[in-house]
């Protein structure tokens, strides 16, 4: 791929600014910049290229000296994402520097970060999963939180647009409460996942087990590859063949000709004009000499991820706004959501010894929610609902044998027992008190605030939680499992890496942030895209929402242009 | 893959027929004059003798290599030395000292002076005594985890060692890097061993 342009020095004026080249981000700069929009894309950290910036794509455990190791002088600069147990030398280069930028949890909360070009979209699950109207009006329906001002007819075509660019492969399933995404053909389950699938989904009356639906190519697709079954996807994948912004919307925004991204762009704040009542660009600090620059555009598209888009809006203080950019309502900041995670059970499979596996599948199995979906499956202890992930493969821990010598080295050759698990992703309800704050006494590298984190999850997904075990706990026994352990690691919220809400879409100017199409209220050329801008948590991965919301969003933001409405 | 062919061509199984002196004799006809052909970064020499001593009982060379010919001993070495900070090297070195101390107040030697017999005594011991690993998923252990004993963690550094070693992992197990396609149910019979990677 040509080299992005990265020179904006020279020009400071744009039709378009988006901050934070991430999920959102990459499909904002895409959209913008189709649409003719000449765009500026603020990424914090520096330029990863695909493929030619993934040098450890290839590596196998001997190539590097530790194998994997982290020295200690690593482990502090990631002190806070190895609590995640996912850095190794193999991805470490796509974790943010935790020292460089420090929080403060004021209840335990993990906040994972990746500041570079692509942010985080190197890394994730690609779980591609859509909403339903079960997620969209379930605020209104139970009273927490407010009602989100859209529903599934809105969003359902912008999810097919860009499923069919981004790739996504899954199997369709008619469930009300799991759209059908535009898939492209299926994974395969192995012979013990379906196994486990058709003695759960006899067992259980309207349960289902399905192959992850994910954002990974099962066919060539627009010029990508398709996967290869390496599994090595968080060190980029030369292929192609999984959804990110470095191989997927940020080529196409640079062959629109109308992207500049400009790499250690730390954004400051969003300047807005009382007599405009609209903001008229965005001030940086540049990373590396720490001069401030100011850019202007006609729209600014926030996308620095769930809690730095926050952070950014409550840095931008003006006469109009005291407390933040848009916080009329007094809502930025609250109702921080994210999924349990961890929690649920594994068991031992016997009976397919004699059979193995062929490549390294980068995904497992789901089930979808099932309480709560209508009136014979609501639950008396908890709102809302679960789904699980897992799978099942050849595992065991040789290293506990109670056997050593000639015998025990020939049998550890040989692959250990099949495992199967089932983990399950809780709805977090939106609650007002699950905040964060600016924090003047803890300052980054740049001399700006940080965030102080104050969240956890409360009585109703501990209750979820329960349940989760429980029901994970009695399909694994129907299934015939052994040796099975259920298990609540009681994870804070932040290890979902689900992290949403802070700064929601709403009906009402006075209890939300943004509208119906993720404009700020009062200040209609600032739109937010990115996790922040969640009404509800649904239980269900939410990226791909992010994807339609944006695009859906960026098409909004064109049209009003076009009008001069903003 | 022809894996006796290709073990052939690095000559490992060149004198299978014969049970190979292992590293452990080695050692045993030097105990009074403990010598390291390597130089440890964190070791000291003695504990350097304990630790291949353990890794060569653990899994001694066979028709395959064992944890000494892959160096297994240097490389746990290295990890200890540069991924370690000062707290878990300290409990590493109090760990050895224990483990020795065990072994001379039963037997009344360190855990190299002591006879085979009395060694594998120790061991049998050890695997009842030093806890076993929780499953994990995705990296994390779950549930509550018990105190995992230095024999169960040294046995599994060895075994680390020994499959993400070059020799092992291309050579001895299954080595695909790049599938292609992913078949879900395939006869063990067709694969054979474990996959490396």
């Amino acid at each position: 791929m040509a080299n992005y342009n990265i020179d904006a020095k020279k020009d400071l004026t744009y039709d378009a600014i988006v901050i934070g080249s991430g999920i959102s981000g990459g499909w904002a700069a895409k959209e913008l910049t189709e649409k003719g929009l000449k765009t500026l894309v603020l990424e914090r950290g520096r330029i990863v290229e695909h493929v030619k910036d993934y040098p450890t794509m290839n590596l196998d455990p001997w190539d590097t000296e530790l194998r994997g190791g982290l020295t200690p002088e690593q482990k502090k600069k990631h002190q806070v994402s190895i609590r995640s147990n996912w850095v190794g030398t193999d991805t470490e280069h796509f974790w943010a520097d935790d020292e460089a930028n420090p929080y403060t949890e004021v209840k335990p909360f993990l906040w994972l970060r990746g500041h570079q070009m692509g942010g985080r979209s190197l890394l994730w699950g690609k779980q591609t999963y859509r909403w339903s109207d079960l997620d969209f009006e379930a605020n209104a329906k139970d009273g927490h939180g407010v009602d989100w001002p859209i529903r599934y007819k809105d969003i359902e075509p912008w999810y097919t647009y860009v499923e069919k660019f981004a790739g996504i492969s899954g199997e369709p399933l008619g469930l009300p409460q799991l759209p059908d995404s535009h898939f492209l053909p299926p994974m395969e389950l192995n012979c013990v996942e379906k196994h486990v699938k058709s003695r759960i989904e006899k067992e259980f009356d309207g349960r289902h087990m399905i192959i992850g639906r994910c954002a990974h190519l099962t066919v060539p697709h627009n010029g990508r590859g398709q996967c290869q079954n390496r599994n090595r996807c968080s060190r980029g994948c030369p292929f192609g063949a999984y959804f990110s912004s470095n191989s997927v919307t940020l080529p196409a925004a640079h062959a629109s000709g109308n992207l500049t991204i400009r790499p250690y762009s730390i954004v400051q704040s969003l300047m807005y004009d009382d007599k405009k009542e609209k903001v008229t660009g965005v001030r940086i600090i540049d990373a590396e000499t720490n001069e401030d620059i100011e850019y202007s555009a006609k729209i600014v598209f926030c996308n620095a991820s769930t809690l730095s888009t926050t952070q950014i809006l409550m840095n931008s203080k003006s006469n109009r706004f005291e407390n933040g950019l848009g916080n009329d309502s007094g809502e930025l900041g609250h109702n921080l959501m994210d999924h349990t995670y961890r929690v649920g059970a594994h068991g031992r499979v016997e009976g397919f010894d004699d059979k193995y596996y062929k490549g390294r599948r980068p995904n497992g199995i789901y089930i979808p929610r099932y309480w709560n979906v209508d009136e014979k499956s609501k639950s008396d202890t908890f709102l809302r609902g679960f789904g699980y992930q897992g799978g099942g493969y050849r595992g065991g821990n040789p290293a506990n044998s109670e056997s050593f010598g000639a015998d025990f080295k020939d049998s550890i050759l040989k692959p250990g027992p099949w495992e199967f698990f089932i983990t399950g992703f809780a709805e977090c309800l939106p609650y007002h008190d699950n905040q964060v704050h600016l924090n003047k006494d803890v300052l980054d590298k740049w001399g700006q605030p940080t965030l102080a984190i104050d969240a956890e999850f409360k009585a109703n997904e501990k209750a979820a939680n329960k349940q989760i075990q429980e029901d994970a706990v009695e399909m694994l026994q129907k299934a015939g499992l052994k040796d099975i352990t259920g298990f609540d690691n009681e994870h804070p919220p932040g290890h979902g890496v689900h992290e949403m809400g802070t700064a929601r879409m709403g009906r009402n100017p006075k209890t939300s942030v943004l509208n119906g199409f993720n404009q700020v209220h009062a200040a209609k050329n600032v739109f937010v895209t990115d996790g922040a801008c969640m009404t509800s948590s649904s239980c269900v991965n939410p990226s791909l929402t992010y994807m339609a919301i944006t695009a859906r969003a960026a098409n909004h933001a064109v049209s009003e242009l076009k009008k001069m409405n903003i | 893959m022809d894996r006796r062919s290709a073990l052939k061509k690095t000559g490992l199984i060149a004198g299978a027929a014969v049970v190979m002196p292992s590293m452990l004799s080695i050692l045993q006809s030097c105990k009074n004059e403990p010598r390291l052909t390597w130089q440890p970064e964190f070791f000291s020499a003695e504990e350097a003798q304990t630790i291949a001593t353990l890794l060569d009982m653990i899994l001694p060379r066979t028709e395959t290599p064992g944890a000494l010919d892959v160096k297994s001993d240097i490389f746990i070495d290295k990890v200890i030395s540069k991924t370690y900070n000062a707290e878990g090297q300290k409990y590493m070195r109090d760990e050895i000292a224990a483990f020795n101390a065990n072994c001379l107040e039963h037997f009344g030697a360190n855990f190299v002076d002591l006879e085979q017999d009395k060694r594998i005594e120790v061991l049998k011991e050890a695997e009842k005594t030093s806890g076993k690993f929780n499953p994990s998923i995705w990296g994390i252990t779950i549930g509550e985890q018990e105190p995992i004993g230095f024999y169960r963690s040294m046995k599994s550094m060895a075994i680390w060692s020994y499959f993400t070693s070059e020799e092992i992992g291309e050579k001895v197990l299954n080595y695909d890097p790049v599938p292609g396609t992913y078949d879900g149910c395939k006869p063990l019979a067709e694969i054979g061993n474990r996959w490396s990677l």
